[in-house]
């Protein structure tokens, strides 16, 4: 059953950068910018536990709820501060200084500030859901494996849910199409960008705090979490959660395959040519034209 | 702001939308210049003009969109400067120039999200009268409502335009050039409808460039010249 427990394992990979991904479409949707910090949350959430509960002594419990708290207030006070002045002011400015610069600093703010505060070790929070890994016959799974696929299913489903059926939801789409058209009904597009930014943070951080204890974070763990995500994103065109969230699970498990079949050592090689053929092959039907044109 | 502002609107009712000492400027450059006119219950205003010379910012000024000088009144009270939202809730709304859809969401949606002036419950917004009158009104958009808005025809845009402008519930409905680069045909239809909509009841403001089309609905005409307006009553 070595192909079975491959595709589990890879589905719990994949969901991670499910939910990254999902982030980075969503909040790319209302502010047409890219989080490239979204990774570094769930960096700080991880070791922030860690730090709080090994460390400092903290009740598990109030670890968490105070690292997702710096989280929020961190996130929210970045918005109000960097964002503001650099979208709602009298200079607006735009492009890709906008798209990708702010949250790119962002990025490595967090990582410098992580460096002193938790060193350069990997560290974890701790499993949340101790014992035995679960199994069926032959197939295995990891209890934080599986608390990782469940929280997955929770976030995508809510973001879903959200978009597809409230109208708050669908005014957050608006913000990102057609930010005039959207005051014109009322709308504050500010809101849903603050809103949605401080939102994916903290699930970045609750996501991490769940996945750390499977692959073990440093400081710099981050950017690669961010960089999947992207990608994943990527063959949503960015606006398409549910695209990114497919995505995303197909990055894993085929992660994973080539892993087990092909490589170990060289399986994210293969797996990144493969992904760039696919975008030459067919880029319109990955969403990667429309990314262009947008 | 003037006492005597009452008499002026044709004396059919009272004053929905009154305008004192309006000035809009971006930058440097001045769009509007001091405009002052008075838009009475049940009226049809039409703001005529060259373009470029600021009809469209007069009413970017009166709905709140951009920041401006002096002083707008909706049914008697003072509009808070830059408030879409209060303006939307008093019952003035706007149906901007180049429609301003949000191309990706279905016409379903564009026209739904009229209804986010006045709640945020998806279930209130699909029952409500306004959001169904507005559908109705539109009986050729039904084959087309599921279909992503920026894929729809120049006058289909402009009719899911003016239906989200309506399920705002609007007393008054402001509406900036609905025919620019419209078929004749296409404009008509338009027309009627907005004909249909002043029958119902609702205050109209129309934009145009040319005062000929805009005349046949409207019974008062403001004429803006290099931002400076003119109220020219009686115009029908």
């Amino acid at each position: 059953m070595k192909f079975g427990n491959l595709v589990i394992a890879g589905l719990v990979t994949g969901s991670i950068y499910a939910v990254f991904a999902v982030c980075v479409a969503v909040w790319y949707r209302v502010s047409n910018i890219l989080n490239l910090a979204v990774g570094d949350f769930a960096m700080v959430g991880a070791l922030g536990v860690d730090n709080l509960y090994r460390v400092k002594g903290l009740p598990l419990w109030a670890a968490i709820v105070t690292t997702l708290a710096v989280v929020g207030v961190f996130s929210y006070l970045y918005d109000q501060v960097v964002l503001r002045i650099a979208l709602d002011g009298r200079r607006q400015m735009e492009g890709i200084v906008v798209t990708f610069f702010f949250t790119f600093a962002l990025s490595f703010f967090i990582d410098g500030v992580a460096k002193m505060l938790f060193g350069t070790d990997v560290h974890a929070a701790p499993a949340l859901w101790n014992g035995a890994s679960l199994s069926w016959g032959s197939l295995h799974l990891e209890r934080a494996g599986l608390l990782v696929l469940v929280c997955a299913v929770i976030i995508g489903g809510a973001f879903w849910v959200y978009i597809r059926y409230t109208l708050g939801g669908k005014a957050m789409e608006a913000s990102g199409e057609n930010a005039i058209g959207a005051r014109i009904a009322g709308i504050d597009t500010r809101r849903y960008r603050r809103l949605i930014f401080v939102g994916t943070a903290v699930i970045a951080a609750i996501f991490g705090i769940v996945e750390s204890p499977i692959t073990g974070y440093t400081y710099l763990s981050g950017a690669t979490i961010s960089l999947t995500g992207f990608l994943a994103a990527a063959y949503g065109g960015f606006r398409k959660p549910g695209r990114a969230l497919v995505a995303g699970l197909a990055i894993g498990v085929l992660e994973a395959l080539l892993g087990g079949y092909v490589s170990a050592e060289y399986g994210d090689t293969v797996l990144y040519a493969i992904l760039a053929a696919l975008v030459l092959a067919w880029p319109r039907g990955l969403g990667f034209e429309s990314a262009v044109t947008q | 702001m003037t006492a005597a502002s009452a008499e002026e609107g044709d004396g059919r009712g009272r004053v929905a939308l009154a305008v004192s000492g309006l000035s809009v400027s971006y930058g440097n450059v001045v769009a509007v210049h001091d405009a002052t006119f008075q838009v009475a219950e049940g009226d049809a205003c039409a703001i005529t003009g060259p373009n470029g010379n600021g009809k469209s910012s007069i009413l970017m000024g009166i709905t709140g969109m951009v920041r401006r000088r002096g002083a707008v009144e909706i049914f008697g009270a003072p509009a808070p400067n830059g408030d879409v939202r209060w303006a939307a809730r008093k019952g003035l709304t706007l149906v901007p120039e180049r429609r301003q859809l949000y191309p990706d969401l279905s016409a379903t949606d564009n026209i739904i999200l009229g209804c986010y002036s006045w709640t945020r419950s998806m279930g209130k917004a699909r029952r409500s009268d306004s959001f169904g009158r507005a559908v109705d009104l539109f009986p050729e958009l039904k084959p087309h409502l599921k279909q992503a808005a920026g894929t729809l025809s120049g006058g289909q845009q402009q009719m899911v335009a003016i239906a989200r402008g309506l399920a705002a519930d609007p007393k008054i409905l402001a509406v900036d050039e609905p025919c620019l680069g419209l078929a004749e045909t296409v404009a008509r239809r338009v027309y009627d409808v907005l004909a249909r909509i002043h029958d119902s009841g609702t205050t109209l403001i129309v934009v145009e460039e040319a005062p000929k089309r805009a005349l046949t609905l409207c019974n008062r005409r403001v004429e803006v010249r290099n931002g400076v307006a003119s109220g020219v009553a009686g115009a029908a």
